[in-house]
């Protein structure tokens, strides 16, 4: 038998239940997975391998060519695959905001461009650059150039990132939001042109990676079954 | 895919033929050669550079997890290393040679540059000129004839919006913008348009009724001050901000406008730039007799004048650098040489990095050329 077409997937969370279901309505159930075992099958469809990882690492292995095609946000595409892969369909979940969030007390800042100004004369005031908290580097660095703001400086963010400002770890952040709440709890407010990207899950195919006929077969048999319940 | 040799140059055994006669020249104009280290704590490069720099650097971590960085140029590790081995404002000359490190899509990340640097000269219309001559005899070395120099001045920049009638918040916008023409551009036609108003319910409230809003705010989320922004600091910008809305007047705009537009050699861009003055009223006698000096000092020099373009936008959008700027093009992907006139780096050196506490403003001006843009042969 020829190689099978190796599909990244979820492997927890909102994102890993929403795909399952997803897999299933569209008659391609996923077999095992779950928190143990890190490798699955499509019982309907035999030439496809199934791989349980993170949805950070989906974007990775897709951009680094280890895996045919995956589900993850478009968000982590941007972050992690940009232009290393093609977004083939979006899925209609997973939906969220990356956006650009300052302290509710900055009342003087409500733009990207009071921001720079910010930024620009924050250094000589406080002996520091002004800092980001963030996981998501390179969308931010990406944002912020467009906007012609130089003067910060991103501290890399590994858990949550929205208690940054609180914690003193960062200035303001740039992190997901979906409804706003965990943002405001924690006492901050999201810029009126902060919102950097609109993210949902998406089937995403690897550029990187090579692709066999066979394997472009299967993938395409695995977008016309999904395309037809999403 | 052919490349040069990339040893490291602290490798004394190491024979570095190609360049040879650019040491000599370089040692010829009283320039002495340091061996500097390779790694760096980055933090001394994105403090002066900034983020976007970050993205080009080689990281590593240290065994305490401080973040490392390979050197991605010379101009900053030559000034710490001025202000590390005597007085800052001293009068000293540095040349180097060697390897750094950029991440380059498309192109070998390590690569070769070659300099000189010049600290505390006081006669600085001398030193550029200096500067000049010299990076006009390396391009000579390389074989390179008649190259067409493009100059620029953020001092002159600087001393028209001195001369305009703007309101501190605006003038420090443009002023940073310099450099990034399309932004100037953007920021001076936007400049007469009423933004919308604040959605805050501080709208007229004065600087007092701000800050208790403010340290409300604080107290009521949680959020310290510590470290960050204050409530003064921040209120104080929200008055401000009533002068961002008055906008750019008109006549400081269309100064501007006309201002961005100057280019050609240093004589014809004097005397539009004495034009303008004089048609707009702008106190620029003192910015504009600097400029002429220089280009008297550039033809003493030998330098031909018609050989230079000055371009009145022609800047570049790192906070040290503080008046005269030259480069000298290249077919493709960037210049061959590079240099400017940095006077602010020295205060903006993080004092941690080597505890000399300079914080002093030193004049300085340099060069840097791009040894794998410039010749692939080497001189001859």
């Amino acid at each position: 038998m020829s190689a099978p077409l190796i599909l990244a997937v979820p492997s927890k969370g909102r994102l890993q239940q929403d795909a399952a279901a997803l897999f299933k309505r569209a008659g391609l159930a996923l077999t095992s997975g779950g928190t143990r075992s890190y490798r699955g099958r499509i019982e309907a469809l035999p030439t496809v391998e199934i791989a349980y990882l993170s949805a950070p690492e989906i974007a990775r292995e897709i951009a680094g060519g280890s895996v045919h095609a995956g589900i993850t946000g478009r968000d982590q595409v941007a972050e992690s695959a940009d232009r290393k892969a093609d977004l083939t369909l979006a899925l209609g979940f997973g939906r969220c905001d990356v956006v650009v969030a300052v302290p509710e007390p900055w009342v003087d800042v409500e733009t990207m461009e009071d921001l720079d100004d910010v930024a620009a004369s924050f250094r000589p005031t406080h002996g520091r650059r002004l800092t980001v908290a963030t996981k998501y580097i390179n969308i931010t660095r990406r944002f912020f150039a467009g906007h012609g703001i130089a003067d910060y400086r991103i501290v890399e963010s590994l858990g949550a990132t929205e208690g940054a400002p609180a914690s003193g770890a960062a200035d303001l952040i740039v992190d997901i939001t979906s409804t706003g709440a965990t943002l405001r709890a924690n006492g901050l407010k999201t810029l009126s042109d902060g919102l950097i990207l609109a993210s949902e899950a998406h089937l995403v195919a690897s550029k990187k990676m090579r692709w066999t006929a066979d394997q472009e077969k299967t993938y395409a048999a695995v977008v016309a079954k999904l395309s037809a319940v999403v | 895919m052919s490349r040069r040799p990339t040893h490291s140059e602290r490798d004394k055994g190491v024979p570095t033929q190609p360049y040879l006669a650019l040491r000599a020249l370089f040692a010829d104009a009283g320039y002495s050669f340091v061996d500097l280290p390779i790694v760096y704590p980055a933090s001394v490069f994105v403090e002066l550079a900034g983020e976007d720099l970050r993205r080009q650097l080689y990281l590593t971590s240290a065994d305490g997890g401080e973040e490392l960085a390979l050197r991605p140029d010379f101009t900053i590790p030559v000034t710490q290393h001025h202000l590390a081995s005597g007085a800052a404002k001293r009068k000293a000359g540095y040349a180097y040679i060697g390897p750094v490190f950029r991440v380059r899509p498309g192109e070998s990340g390590e690569f070769m540059q070659a300099g000189v640097e010049s600290f505390g000269r006081a006669d600085r219309v001398a030193a550029d000129a200096d500067m000049l001559k010299l990076a006009f005899a390396t391009a000579a070395l390389f074989g390179v004839k008649k190259p067409a120099v493009r100059i620029g001045d953020s001092a002159l920049f600087a001393a028209l919006l001195d001369a305009l009638d703007l309101t501190p918040p605006w003038r420090e916008r443009l002023a940073r913008a310099f450099g990034d023409t399309p932004r100037l551009r953007k920021f001076i036609a936007s400049a007469n348009r009423q933004p919308p108003a604040p959605r805050s319910e501080l709208e007229d409230a004065t600087l007092e009724e701000v800050k208790t809003a403010v340290a409300g705010k604080f107290a009521a989320t949680g959020l310290g001050e510590a470290g960050g922004r204050t409530a003064d600091e921040i209120a104080a910008r929200f008055i401000a901000k009533e002068e961002l809305a008055r906008g750019i007047p008109k006549r400081a705009a269309s100064a501007l406008t006309a201002f961005l537009k100057i280019s050609g050699t240093p004589a014809k861009a004097l005397a539009a730039l004495r034009t303008l003055a004089k048609d707009e009223k702008l106190a620029l006698s003192g910015a504009l007799d600097t400029f002429a000096k220089r280009n008297d000092a550039f033809a003493a020099h030998g330098i031909r004048l018609d050989g230079l373009t000055f371009d009145a936008d022609f800047g570049r959008r790192l906070d040290y650098y503080t008046g005269f700027v030259f480069e000298f093009p290249s077919a493709a992907n960037g210049p061959t040489i590079g240099g400017g006139r940095y006077d602010r780096m020295t205060a903006l050196i993080p004092r941690s990095s080597r505890g000399t506490g300079s914080n002093v403003a030193v004049p300085a001006v340099g060069f840097a050329v791009w040894l794998d843009r410039i010749g692939k042969g080497g001189p001859k």
